[in-house]
């Protein structure tokens, strides 16, 4: 074996432990992150030896997980949960840019949950009139309405209508006919 | 347990604390002049602020300012065996950095006003 051969195999066995430890991250990401640390390594044994380079480092595991730890406040700023938006919306305030679709999104955010809140207490009082209808073949007809007739241009249309059992509640598709009450067609499993 | 920590080791884990803290500020201002790669950025931060910093703790934080928009980064093939990846400013980096820079200056300045007491005495 020579000096090249063993220099690269030893890093190439350390960077398989990180791999490995890095299991769960994006394939993409975890490649690039191989690229950097192999040309690190390589260019630092040069001068000071392989020891050295790996020692710099360092452990495997635990370059994993200062990896893992960035990333997953990162992932924390764009996940979906409601309080992790809110904390990636206050980080994003910083920028006047970053400012201005904070705005944008807090107020479609209040408008989003005031109209839910009053759809659902129209649905307590409206059951068979309040849903999110369309007319089939027609997509641009989807509307959520309340406490009037689904759409009228056509006699028909399809909507979601609560079915509230003993000990549970779910929503079933209906047809609706202008003039009749719903029928409900096809359950679809507990929502 | 550690029940009793010595005054030295105390004020080492601070320091520990203190260099950690200063980390992304420096990371971001050390991109200031010009694009690096990891290398580089590391002799330079131990040559201009005697931060010496393992590679291991760099590279995942410029990972994550990479993620959050701060930097970003091209790789440049020098020759085969020795591509290199350059980061650089974003222009919200460049934002970031000028913000930090002034709470900088005006904590460091704050603190230095309490501390020249405690070095006079000491110097006495």
């Amino acid at each position: 074996m020579t000096k090249i051969d063993s220099v690269e195999s030893r890093v190439e066995s350390y960077l398989d432990r990180v791999r490995t430890a890095l299991h769960g991250l994006p394939e993409r990401q975890i490649d690039d992150i191989m690229r950097e640390l192999r040309a690190h390594a390589i260019e630092l044994a040069e001068g000071r030896g392989v020891e050295a380079a790996l020692a710099s480092l360092g452990d495997p595991v635990d370059l994993a997980k200062a990896y893992r730890a960035e990333s997953q406040m990162v992932r924390a700023e764009c996940s979906s949960s409601s309080l992790r938006i809110l904390l990636g919306l206050r980080h994003a305030g910083r920028t006047r840019a970053g400012r201005f679709a904070a705005t944008v999104l807090y107020v479609f955010g209040y408008v989003y949950v005031v109209t839910l809140w009053m759809v659902a207490a129209d649905k307590l009082l409206f059951p068979s009139r309040t849903g999110l209808w369309y007319v089939p073949g027609d997509w641009k007809s989807i509307a959520l309405r309340t406490k009037r007739q689904p759409p009228a241009r056509r006699t028909r249309a399809v909507g979601m209508v609560a079915d509230t059992g003993r000990h549970s509640c779910r929503l079933d598709f209906a047809v609706l006919d202008r003039q009749r009450s719903p029928v409900v067609a096809s359950p679809l499993p507990p929502v | 347990m550690e029940t009793n920590v010595s005054p030295a080791a105390q004020t080492d884990k601070w320091e520990v604390q203190l260099r950690k803290g200063c980390l992304e500020m420096a990371i971001l201002a050390s991109l200031w002049p010009a694009k690096l790669y990891g290398l580089e950025m590391l002799g330079l931060l131990e040559r201009n602020a005697s931060l010496v910093l393992s590679a291991g703790t760099v590279y995942p934080l410029l990972a994550r300012l990479k993620a959050d928009g701060l930097v970003e980064s091209e790789w440049v093939d020098v020759d085969v065996v020795h591509p290199r990846k350059y980061y650089s400013l974003t222009p919200a980096g460049r934002h970031r950095a000028v913000e930090m820079a002034e709470v900088w200056v005006r904590f460091s300045a704050g603190i230095g006003g309490l501390l020249s007491p405690v070095l006079k005495e000491d110097i006495a």
